[in-house]
């Protein structure tokens, strides 16, 4: 017997991460184009990374839906007839859509399926049925929405309801912040957004400078919904979504990985009582993160939900490099992300089960020259090791 | 032109009626704060308001523009249920849910639909006519467009348009309570005002405020249109929205603005604009440009380009080979005599290739996707050049 879950939804934000999502367990990936999306800085898909990236997943039996959720201007879309022609034609299952005028045009000229993006905001059953006249299929409600909430919205719509289960959060109502607008020049509801709200602030109550306080009063914490699942399921929300296009190869998987194991935990006992648990969420620290929190998901945020810090990395693992190659009884190529050295014990992480360790017990260019160190950047030699595949991510403990 | 203001009390209406001029056009929106973001009227005060303007035969409208999730949303939708919509002109509403929620309980109210959160193109905003009809009497329109922007929209919408032309521009806009951790527990209140600078930008002074609702944060400087109230007029928009809640505005600038309006002045005086305590700007008006240093965001060489892609360099192992990995089927028939190579400076290389060989040594006629292959050694190329079989043309 299998129980159901929601579909788990990572992000791609490049070709590489893409495979690395939905070789560790993504049954769905987003990712954008090089235009219509939000993350202007990330590498995002020409068109032939987006077909070879469409054929990966699908051939593994993984969604892909492509974000169009900028705010456009009229020659941003005049643009836009042209792309959903090829995406169309790559068949990709849906569009991420928070603009009108995007989800007009995509109606005259596609069959697409259309996601209302977080972007819009949608927060009450009300503006859900508003978009659902518009022709979203699914909602990617707003952050600020209780789990309980989103049930309300989907027993009252009918709509597929989306989501986020892992992630930074921003502390706007999404769409309803320009901060980078007016101070850098720079549309945040185009891509452009320069994180102004991870900045500290000194706050000024009554006009004497002197008496002001410090803080990083806009930052939120980052989303762990990991124990939340259960109520998930109740609510039969249909699909959890991890934020992160910009981040990193080891974001993207093991992510992917933790949350994967433990729906496929669930579908295969309807409970989340693992001994696993535990190793999940530590998993869930080993990558890089601020201070977790539910945000709203089981009550409107409070307090608790400020991170209040700047900007760190106080990692406890790192991840040393993707293997490129695994050469059976000889050695794996390892495309070098950060440095490591001979002796050197690193942890393997499979696409499913455990982590194993590997120590370094030579470390070699491509040409067989010992080096005393990896550097980022290069693809070294390192020992064979027993199940190893090509994408599996190597990382280091750097902390204890 | 048609002056659209707030009254926030019966003393500020008091002073409007005083101070307004024969031939004015006006419109007041009143609020309260259950339902607007910023407002401080309370329900009852907002009764008492509504009747005066009643007894008055004043055009007053009711303004509904809080974001709510679900539950707080059924609160306001009580609140909305108990309030004398028949003495508004019109409702103005922001959130997709309270559009919805009164097209469909109220469909003979008329609407003013605020649209200044994106809806940056005519094919949007023409879809918002289409589907709210002859119930909507307004669109009001983000102050990120540009004038040729709205003179295009002026001319093609067929349901009038409304603009800020004067007040804070607001960059933020949080459901979080963030100021009333940082104040005092005896200091602890239900609105507070701040003001927010970081030493990690050059702008001080960001005006803020913590209500029932959330955080709002506005920019250091505000919006003055003020100016261009003519060639706005000139666009075929009537209705421009002057703003004078905050920063004594009321006392400030009332008899100014209703001089504008009215005609009997062409400009705002030097001296009355002198007592607005930050500098005023026109914002996006002449032009937005906020899409221009986005091709700065990251380096297009190291970008791939579809045509005649190979791969990428993946390592470099000075004077002996490069590491290439492959990401197309470019070398699946054969691998190429040459190929050329952009690196993430610009430099640009062409390449003979006499070998191409695996990582174990073996030389090879071929290689597919994704295989790994060494090729010889040029000086000058580093890793993540891209490498195609031909120059770019």
């Amino acid at each position: 017997m299998s129980f159901w879950t929601p579909e788990l939804l990572s992000p791609a934000g490049s070709l590489e991460k893409l495979k690395v999502s939905v070789l560790y367990g993504a049954d769905a990936v987003y990712l954008g184009g090089q235009k219509f999306g939000l993350r202007q800085a990330s590498d995002n898909f020409t068109y032939e990374e987006l077909a070879e990236g469409v054929e990966f997943a699908h051939s593994r039996g993984s969604l892909v839906y492509v974000v169009l959720n900028s705010f456009l201007h009229d020659k941003d879309l005049a643009e836009l007839p042209e792309f959903l022609n090829l995406l169309s034609e790559l068949k990709v299952d849906a569009v991420i859509v928070s603009d009108l005028g995007v989800i007009s045009t995509i109606k005259k000229h596609s069959n697409l399926v259309i996601h209302l993006s977080t972007q819009a905001s949608c927060l009450n059953v009300e503006s859900a049925k508003l978009w659902q006249q518009m022709g979203a299929q699914r909602i990617v409600l707003g952050r600020e929405v209780t789990i309980k909430e989103a049930a309300k919205i989907k027993k009252a719509t009918g709509l597929e309801i989306e989501m986020f289960v892992h992630g930074s959060m921003c502390m706007a109502f999404s769409g309803n912040c320009v901060i980078s607008n007016y101070t850098q020049g720079r549309d945040s509801n185009r891509g452009g957004c320069a994180h102004s709200c991870r900045f500290e602030y000194s706050i000024d109550f009554d006009g004497k400078s002197e008496e002001a306080k410090k803080a990083y009063f806009m930052s939120s914490k980052d989303l762990e919904g990991i124990r939340l699942l259960p109520e998930f399921i109740d609510a039969k929300i249909d699909s959890l979504k991890v934020e992160g296009r910009n981040k990193s190869h080891h974001y993207a998987g093991t992510i992917s990985k933790v949350y994967g194991d433990a729906l496929r935990y669930y579908r295969e006992h309807g409970n989340f009582l693992s001994t696993d648990m535990l190793l999940w969420e530590e998993e869930l620290r080993k990558v890089s993160h601020r201070d977790y929190s539910t945000g709203s998901l089981d009550s409107y945020a409070g307090e608790d939900t400020i991170y209040n810090q700047r900007e760190h990395d106080d990692n406890e693992f790192v991840v040393s490099g993707i293997v490129l190659e695994a050469s059976k009884d000889q050695h794996l190529l390892v495309d070098v992300k950060s440095a490591f050295l001979p002796g050197d014990i690193l942890e393997v992480m499979p696409f499913k089960g455990p982590t194993t360790k590997l120590r370094v017990d030579f470390l070699k260019t491509l040409s067989g020259v010992d080096l005393v160190k990896s550097k980022p950047g290069s693809v070294v030699k390192i020992p064979f090791l027993p199940g190893a595949e090509k994408f599996n991510l190597i990382r280091k403990a750097v902390r204890v | 032109m048609k002056l659209v203001t707030y009254i926030e009390s019966e003393a500020d209406l008091d002073q409007f009626l005083k101070a307004k001029k024969p031939g004015l056009d006006y419109e007041l929106i009143l609020g309260c704060d259950a339902l607007s973001r910023y407002s401080k009227t309370t329900i009852d005060e907002l009764l008492t308001l509504v009747n005066l303007a009643v007894k008055d035969n004043l055009p007053v409208v009711l303004e509904w523009d809080a974001l709510y999730q679900e539950e707080r949303f059924q609160k306001a939708k009580m609140i909305i249920d108990h309030l004398p919509l028949h003495d508004f002109k019109a409702i103005r509403v922001q959130d997709p849910g309270a559009v919805h929620y009164i097209r469909t309980q109220f469909p003979w109210m008329k609407m003013q639909v605020i649209l200044e959160n994106g809806n940056h193109n005519l094919e949007g905003l023409k879809k918002w006519q289409e589907y709210l009809g002859e119930q909507c009497e307004r669109l009001i329109l983000s102050n990120e467009l540009s004038k040729e922007m709205l003179k295009d929209y002026a001319g093609e919408l067929k349901t009038p348009i409304e603009i800020q032309g004067f007040g804070r521009i607001l960059l933020f806009y949080s459901p979080r309570l963030l100021l009333s951790p940082l104040e005092k527990e005896e200091m602890k209140k239900t609105y507070i005002e701040a003001s927010g600078s970081s030493e990690e930008s050059p702008h001080t002074g960001f005006p803020l405020i913590e209500n029932q609702h959330g955080t709002f944060m506005f920019n250091v400087k505000d919006l003055s249109l003020l100016d261009h109230l003519k060639e706005i007029e000139e666009m075929k928009i009537h209705h421009v929205r002057v703003d004078l809640r905050f920063d004594h505005g009321f006392e400030n600038y009332l008899n100014s603005m209703i001089d504008l309006f009215s005609g009997e002045i062409a400009e705002i005086s030097p001296e009355v604009k002198k007592l607005h305590p930050r500098p005023l700007i026109k914002g996006f008006y002449n032009i937005n440009k906020t899409d221009v240093l986005f091709t700065k965001l990251k380096n297009k060489r190291t970008q791939r380009q579809d045509q005649n892609y190979v791969g990428e360099i993946v390592d470099v192992e000075r004077d002996q080979q490069l590491a290439l990995l492959i990401k197309t089927e470019a070398f699946k028939e054969g691998v190429a005599s040459s190929v050329f190579m952009i690196t993430p400076e610009g430099k640009e290389k062409t390449l003979t290739l006499p070998w191409v060989k695996l990582s174990t040594g073996e030389e090879i006629k071929s290689a597919g996707k994704n295989d790994l292959v060494l090729i010889p050694y040029i000086n000058g190329v580093t890793v993540k050049t891209q490498v195609y079989t031909k120059a770019r043309t």
